[in-house]
C-alpha cells in the first residue's frame, strides 16, 4: 500500500505480509521484510518492537485517508490514499485539515474579548476578525482569506475551544 | 493439470474485477467519483473484502442487451469487516450500464441482505445509480420492490446504513429512506423522486440537481440525510464512527470502548452555562459536551430541525442516545420536524437496546397556522408514542423550562421513564408564569388599579410557587433534584443501575403509531 | 525572625519558595483558586487555603483576601513570587499596614520602579544612561504616530505598566502602530487596570543584559553578576544564561557599579534586577528595574552557589547581606530554557489542556523547576510558563551540551512546547559562537531551520511510524470490544419481548 508522509512529502510503501499470531507480525516496508511484536496495547498507546528496537506510539487522529500519530515523541501524519486525493477532492474542497474554505476556525482556546467585524463586511486576508484572550495574552485572529463575512458564530465574552468555528467568510 | 480451465477462470476473474472497463473507470474518476470497488476498499478493513456473485450477468435480450453483458451487472456485493466487525454490503457500480438496477442486480442485493439477517450483521448500501434499467422494464421495478421488502424484513433486526455517493432517482430513493441512517456526500449525491427535467416540463419550475435533491438540501430541508459528508473519505469516516456506537444486531449490546474518562468527574462550571435570565438562550451542546466521555458527541441530523439535538455519545464507555432541546434555536420549542427527528432516533435506540438520555429545556410547542395545518398534532404524537414504546433504560434530566405538553413529551415520568432528574434551575409548570397569570388572574388584572404592579406580584408568586422542580419532586415525578456539577456521575450511576432492565408488553402484531 | 511565609502565587515559583522554606525550617502557606485545587504547590505546602474562583482578579490578585488569609493562618511574612502582586505597590503597602513582612522592596520604591517614565528620570539624575524615546506617556494614537515619525521606524510601543515583556509591540509603519496601539491598550487595561503607553526607538541587534541586585536594610548593596537574556520572542525571554559571552570581568565591574547605583537611586530593598540593553558597539542603556525575584534567577544561583530565596528571607529578617561584593566570583556557566505551553508554529499561541504524561530530565548539572506532574492541567487562566530547565557546566560548551541532551529527555504530552525550537537554537552555530541578540530568531530565520530539523526528525521516524500505521487496525480491534462473544445470542435467541 502506498503512503505519503505529509511532514516531508516522502512516499513510502508498506503492507502486512502475515500475522504469525501472539501479536507478532511480518511487515514489508520499502521492500524490506521487518518483524514486529506488539508489547503492550492500552486504550491510547501501543508499545512495540520493530526488529528489536523499541518504539512507543500514540494515535492522535485517524480517518479513512489520513492518520496522525506520535512515535517516540515525534508527531507524524500519513496520507493513506495519496492516489485517490485528486479524484475525491474534485467536487469538494480539500480535507478536514484545511476545510476552512468558509469556516474561520480558532486555533487556540480562549475568551472572546472583541469582535471586530459584522456580517456583510468585506475583509481581506490578514484583517483582524476578533481578539481572543488566553493565558493573559491577547491574540488577534485574522481572516484566512479575502471575502465577505457571512455570519459571526461567536459571542463577545464567551469562551471558544480550539477548532471552534468563529465566523463564516465567503 | 486442467491448465486451460484455470487460465480461463483467471481471465474471467480479471474481467469481473474490471467492472465496466478501463474507459468507464476513467470517466467515473473524471467526474470526481470513485468506483464501487475503490469505495469498498476505503470502507472495509484492509484485505477483508470477499465478493460474491461477481460473475452474475443479466439474461435479457430485448433492445440489443445481449451485446451489453457485463460481469456483476452493475452491483458489487459481498462482505468484510470494519474495525474487525463483520458487515455485509452492496455497492452500485456506475461504470456498468450507469449502475442501473436490473432483475439480477436486485437478486444480488436481496441475497446479501438475507445473509446479513441470517447471521445478524449490519447491511451497508453504497448508492451511485442511474435508477431503474429502462430496458428491463417491469423486471427492474419488481427488483426495487423486492429490495424494499427486504429492507422491511431487516428493519429493527440488523442496522441498515446507506451511503449515497452519486445519483439516485425515482423509486430507487425509497430503499435508502427505509434504512436506519443515510449519509450523503456533498456535491456528489442527489436523491429525488422526480428529476429537474420532469419538474420543468410539468411545473415549469427551473431548479438544479443539487438544489432539488442534493446532500445539503436533504440534510437541511427534508431530513432525508442524517449526515452530510464533505467528500467520500468523510462519508466513510462517518459510517465507521457510527458503527462503533451500535451493536451488530438487535440481540447484542453496543460495544464498550475504554475512553479513560473518569466516571466521577465533576464539572462545577456546568451551572454557569445557563444564563441568569431565562429568556436568554444558550447552547445545549456545551452541556452535552461536558457530561459525555471525552467531550465527544456524535451528532445525527445536525442540520435538520436544529431546535432538537440527537446523537450518540458514551458514558463510562457505554453508548447512549441523547435527545435534547436546543434553546439556541426557536427557543427550544418543539415542532413538526423536531418531533419527527427525535421520534425516529428514539425508535432506533429502542430497536438496538441503546439507553436514551433526554435533556429538557423547552417552552412548549411552536404555535401558528403553519404548524397546525401541517399536522403538529399528528407529528407531535409520534414523540409521545416513541417514548412510551421504548423499553430501553430511559433517563430524563430537566435543565430549564419544561412547560405543558412539551414537558410531557420530553420523556416525562409517566411516559414510562425510569429515572427523572432535575437541576435547581428547572421550571416545571403547565405554563410560563406570565402566561399562567394572564389566564388565571384575568379578572383581577382587568379591575386592578395598578395592573402592572399586581401582575408582577402575581407572576413572582407563581414563579416562586411553581416554576421550580420541588413541586414535582414532592410528588415523586422528579426522582431527584441534583447538583449540576454532579450530572455526569449521576447519569452514569443511574445507567449502571438500569443495565439489566427488562420490560414486557402485552403481545400484539404491532402498535399503530400515528404516521 | 520569620517563622511562616504565605506565598501569594502559584505554579513553579510557589514550589520554589516552598523548597527554601523547607530548607530553613520555615512553615509555608499556599493559596489556591478553584482551578488550582490539584496543583503541586498546594500539596507541598505546610498549609493551603482556598482563596477564590479561577479568574486571577478574584483569587491571586485579590489583595484583601490574601492578607486576610495570611493573618488567619498566622503567617508573619508574604512572598509574592513574580507576576501577580509582586510589583503591586498598594499590596506592599497593605502588607506593611497589617504588620506582614513583605519579602521585597517597599511600596514606595516599587511605585518608582513601576512607573517607567519616573524611573527613567531617577536614572538620568543618577547618571545611569537610558534609551532615547518619548518624553512621557502617550495617550492618543495620533501623538504616538508623531513621535514615531520623528524618531523614525521601527519603534517599540510599550506599556508604562508592563513587565515581563508584556505590553511591548514592535511596529514598522503607521498601520501597524495604529493596530498595535489599540491592542496594547486593551492588554494593558486587562492586566493592570490602566493603559498608558510610550514610544521608544527600536534598536536592532541589541543584547538584553541584566544584573541581579540585592540590597539590605542597612544600605549594603551588591550585584550578583549579569544574565544575558537576548533570545526572546515577542519581547519575552525564552533562553537566559550567566555569564554573558560578551561581558568580561572589567565590564562586569563597570555595569555592576551602574546597577548598584540605580538600586540606591530608587532606595531599593531586597532582591531585584536592573535591565540593560547593550548595543553592538558595547554601549549599555538602562531599561528598567524589576522589583521582584525573576523567573531566570536559577542561572544566577548556579553560577554563584547562592540560594536567592534564602537571601531574600535573610534581608527581610533585617540581617546584613552575608557577603561582600569582592567575595563573589562567577563559577562556570549556566543556561536556562523556559518551558512554555505555547505552539511555536502558531506564532506561539497558548496551548492548554491536560498533561497526560511528563518525563523530567536529570543528571549532572541538570535542574528542573516545574509544577508539572502526570495528570495535571495547564490552565488558560494563567500564564504559559510550565517550568524551567536549567543546566550548569564548567564552561559554556558543557552547559550547552548538557542542555541539548536534557531537552531531548524532556517529554511533555498534552500541550505544545518550544522544546524542539530550543534544540534547534542550542545547536546553531550562531548560538555556539555567542552571536546573540534580541532579534536572534528573525535574524537567523530560526523558525525555518526548525521546520527543516523537524522534517529530518520525521524522516528518521518514518519507518517505525509506518509500521505503527499498519498495525493500527489491530489497535482499534482491541479498543472497540464487543460486549459478548459475537453473535452467540443471535444464534440461540428466543423472542426478546
Amino acid at each position: 500500500m502506498k503512503f505519503k508522509l505529509e511532514n516531508t512529502g516522502e512516499n513510502l510503501d508498506g503492507e502486512i505480509v502475515k500475522s504469525t499470531g501472539n501479536n507478532e507480525f511480518v511487515l514489508k516496508i520499502q521492500g524490506k521484510e521487518r518483524d514486529l511484536k506488539i508489547v503492550t496495547m492500552t486504550h491510547d498507546k501501543v508499545e512495540f518492537m520493530l526488529d528489536s528496537v523499541y518504539h512507543i506510539t500514540k494515535y492522535l487522529e485517524n480517518s479513512t485517508n489520513r492518520i496522525t500519530l506520535v512515535v517516540d515523541g515525534v508527531k507524524l501524519t500519513f496520507n493513506k490514499r495519496p492516489e485517490m486525493d485528486k479524484i475525491v477532492y474534485k467536487n469538494s474542497g480539500a480535507d478536514s485539515a484545511s476545510d476552512s474554505q468558509i469556516n474561520l476556525k480558532s486555533q487556540i482556546p480562549g475568551r472572546v474579548v472583541s469582535i471586530n467585524v459584522t456580517a456583510g463586511d468585506n475583509v481581506k486576508k490578514g484583517d483582524v476578525v476578533c481578539v481572543l484572550e488566553s493565558m493573559k495574552m491577547q491574540i488577534s485572529i485574522k481572516s484566512h482569506k479575502d471575502g465577505i463575512v457571512k455570519s459571526i458564530k461567536m459571542k463577545q465574552g464567551s469562551s471558544v475551544a480550539k477548532n471552534d468555528v468563529l465566523a463564516e467568510i465567503e | 493439470m486442467h491448465s486451460e480451465k484455470i487460465k480461463n477462470f483467471l481471465h474471467k476473474r480479471r474481467q469481473a474485477e474490471q467492472s465496466g472497463g478501463e474507459e468507464r473507470i476513467q470517466g467515473q474518476h473524471e467526474k470526481g467519483k470513485l468506483t464501487a470497488r475503490e469505495r469498498i476498499d476505503l470502507l472495509l478493513d484492509e484485505g477483508s473484502f470477499t465478493e460474491i456473485d461477481a460473475m452474475t450477468t443479466h439474461h435479457y435480450y430485448e433492445f440489443d442487451m445481449q451485446n451489453k453483458k457485463f460481469f456483476g451487472d452493475g452491483v458489487v456485493t459481498g462482505y468484510g469487516t470494519i474495525h474487525g466487525k463483520q458487515v455485509f454490503l452492496f455497492a452500485y457500480d456506475f461504470t456498468v450500464l450507469g449502475g442501473t438496477l436490473s432483475e439480477m442486480g436486485a437478486k444480488k442485493i436481496t441475497k446479501i441482505m438475507d445473509h446479513a439477517v441470517k447471521v445478524g450483521c449490519p447491511v451497508i448500501g453504497i448508492i451511485d445509480s442511474g435508477g431503474a434499467r429502462i430496458q428491463e422494464g417491469i423486471l427492474s421495478l419488481d427488483g426495487f420492490a423486492s429490495i424494499f421488502y427486504h429492507n422491511q424484513l431487516a428493519s429493527g433486526v440488523v442496522p441498515q446504513i446507506t451511503i449515497s455517493v452519486g445519483p439516485s432517482a425515482g423509486g430507487a430513493v425509497y430503499s435508502p429512506a427505509m434504512t436506519d441512517f443515510v449519509i450523503m456526500a456533498d456535491k456528489i449525491s442527489t436523491m429525488f423522486v422526480t428529476g429537474p427535467e420532469v419538474v420543468k416540463t410539468v411545473l415549469g419550475e427551473e431548479v438544479s440537481f443539487d438544489e432539488l435533491g442534493g446532500a445539503m438540501s436533504h440534510g437541511r430541508n427534508s431530513g432525508v440525510a442524517h449526515f452530510v459528508g464533505k467528500n467520500e473519505y468523510h462519508c466513510m469516516d462517518i459510517v465507521k464512527t457510527l458503527l462503533s456506537y451500535i451493536p451488530q444486531n438487535s440481540t447484542e449490546e453496543a460495544p464498550i470502548v475504554e475512553t479513560g474518562d473518569d466516571p466521577n468527574r465533576l464539572d462545577t462550571n456546568l451551572i454557569n452555562i445557563i444564563p441568569e435570565n431565562p429568556l436568554q438562550p444558550y447552547d445545549m451542546k456545551e452541556i452535552i459536551s461536558s457530561i459525555v466521555d471525552n467531550h465527544v458527541f456524535f451528532e445525527i441530523h445536525e442540520l435538520f430541525a436544529p431546535n432538537v439535538v440527537v446523537g450518540f455519545a458514551r458514558l463510562h464507555g457505554k453508548t447512549v442516545g441523547i435527545v435534547a432541546n436546543q434553546p439556541m434555536v426557536l427557543a427550544g420549542a418543539l415542532d413538526i420536524d423536531s418531533s419527527n427527528k427525535a421520534s425516529r432516533f428514539i425508535r432506533f435506540c429502542d430497536c438496538y437496546g441503546i439507553p436514551i438520555i433526554t435533556l429538557v429545556d423547552t417552552p412548549g410547542y411552536m404555535p401558528g397556522t403553519q404548524q397546525e395545518h401541517a399536522g403538529i398534532i399528528r407529528h407531535g404524537s409520534k414523540l409521545l408514542y416513541a417514548y412510551c414504546e421504548a423499553t430501553v433504560p430511559k433517563i430524563t434530566l430537566i435543565i430549564g423550562k419544561a412547560y405543558g405538553g412539551a414537558y410531557i413529551a420530553m420523556s416525562s415520568k409517566n411516559l414510562g421513564t425510569d429515572v427523572n432528574y432535575a437541576w435547581p434551575t428547572a421550571q416545571i409548570a403547565v405554563l410560563g408564569s406570565e402566561a399562567a397569570v394572564r389566564i388565571m388572574n384575568r379578572k383581577e388584572l382587568d379591575s386592578a388599579k395598578d395592573p402592572a404592579a399586581l401582575k408582577k406580584q402575581l407572576v413572582d408568586n407563581f414563579t416562586e410557587k411553581f416554576a421550580n422542580p420541588y413541586v414535582a419532586a414532592s410528588y415523586g415525578t422528579i426522582d431527584s433534584v441534583i447538583d449540576p456539577a454532579e450530572t455526569r456521575p449521576a447519569l452514569i450511576r443511574a445507567l449502571d443501575a438500569l443495565a439489566n432492565k427488562r420490560e414486557r408488553r402485552v403481545p400484539r402484531k404491532h402498535g399503530n403509531i400515528n404516521l | 525572625m520569620i517563622k511562616k511565609i504565605l506565598i501569594s502565587n502559584r505554579g513553579e515559583i510557589a514550589i520554589r519558595v516552598i523548597k527554601t522554606c523547607n530548607a530553613l525550617g520555615i512553615k509555608s502557606v499556599a493559596v489556591y483558586s478553584d482551578e488550582d485545587v490539584n496543583s503541586k504547590h498546594v500539596k507541598m505546602a505546610s498549609e493551603a487555603y482556598h482563596i477564590g474562583p479561577a479568574s486571577p482578579a478574584q483569587s491571586y490578585l485579590n489583595m484583601e483576601k490574601i492578607v486576610e488569609t495570611a493573618i488567619s493562618s498566622g503567617a508573619d511574612a508574604i512572598h509574592p513570587g513574580y507576576g501577580f502582586l509582586s510589583e503591586n505597590a498598594d499590596f506592599a503597602d497593605l502588607c506593611e499596614k497589617k504588620n506582614l513582612n513583605f519579602i521585597g522592596p517597599s511600596g514606595k520604591s516599587m511605585r518608582l520602579c513601576g512607573d517607567k517614565m519616573e524611573c527613567k528620570d531617577a536614572m538620568i539624575k543618577a547618571k545611569v544612561p537610558t534609551v532615547p524615546g518619548s518624553p512621557g506617556i502617550v495617550e492618543e494614537v495620533e501623538k504616538a504616530l508623531n513621535i514615531a515619525h520623528d524618531i523614525g521606524y521601527p519603534v517599540l510601543l510599550k506599556s508604562v505598566f508592563g513587565g515581563g515583556g508584556r505590553g511591548i509591540r514592535l511596529v514598522h509603519n503607521e498601520k501597524e502602530l495604529r493596530e498595535a496601539f489599540e491592542i496594547a491598550s486593551g492588554e494593558s487595561k486587562a492586566a493592570f487596570g490602566k493603559s498608558a503607553l510610550f514610544v521608544e526607538k527600536f534598536l536592532p541587534k541589541i543584547r538584553h543584559i541584566e544584573l541581579q541586585l540585592a540590597r539590605d536594610k542597612h544600605g549594603n548593596a551588591v550585584h550578583i553578576f549579569e544574565r544575558e537574556c537576548s533570545i526572546q520572542r515577542r519581547h519575552q525571554k525564552l533562553i537566559e544564561m550567566s555569564p554573558s559571552p560578551v561581558v568580561d570581568q572589567k565590564t562586569r565591574d563597570q555595569i555592576g557599579e551602574l546597577a548598584v547605583n540605580a538600586a540606591i537611586a530608587v532606595d531599593y530593598l531586597n532582591a531585584g534586577t536592573a535591565e540593560f540593553l547593550r548595543l553592538d558597539d558595547g554601549t549599555f542603556y538602562f531599561i528598567e528595574i524589576n522589583a521582584r525575584l525573576q523567573v531566570e534567577h536559577p542561572v544566577t544561583e548556579l553560577v554563584s552557589g547562592l540560594d536567592l530565596v534564602k537571601l531574600q528571607i535573610d534581608i527581610a529578617n533585617g540581617h546584613e547581606i552575608p557577603f561582600k561584593q569582592k567575595d563573589l566570583k562567577v563559577n562556570g556557566c549556566s543556561i536556562e530554557c523556559r518551558i512554555n505551553a505555547e505552539d511555536t508554529f502558531l506564532d506561539f499561541a497558548p496551548s492548554t489542556g491536560k498533561i497526560w504524561d511528563v518525563d523530567i530530565p536529570s543528571g549532572p548539572g541538570v535542574r528542573v523547576d516545574t509544577y508539572l506532574y502526570p495528570g495535571c492541567t495547564v490552565s488558560p487562566y494563567y500564564d504559559s510558563l510550565m517550568g524551567k530547565l536549567i543546566t550548569w557546566g564548567q564552561n559554556f560548551e558543557e552547559a550547552r551540551q548538557r542542555m541539548t541532551l536534557a531537552l531531548s529527555d524532556f517529554y511533555i504530552e498534552g500541550v505544545e512546547t518550544a522544546i524542539p525550537l530550543y534544540r534547534t537554537i542550542l545547536n546553531s552555530k550562531e548560538f555556539i559562537n555567542g552571536d546573540l541578540s534580541t532579534d536572534f530568531l528573525d535574524r537567523f530565520k530560526i523558525l525555518d531551520r526548525l521546520q527543516s530539523d523537524l522534517k529530518n526528525e520525521a524522516s528518521q521516524k518514518s519507518e517505525p511510524a509506518l509500521a505503527a500505521t499498519l498495525i493500527h487496525s489491530e489497535f482499534l480491534k482491541n479498543k472497540i470490544k464487543p460486549r459478548k462473544e459475537h453473535n452467540i445470542r443471535w444464534k440461540t435467541q428466543v423472542d426478546r419481548h
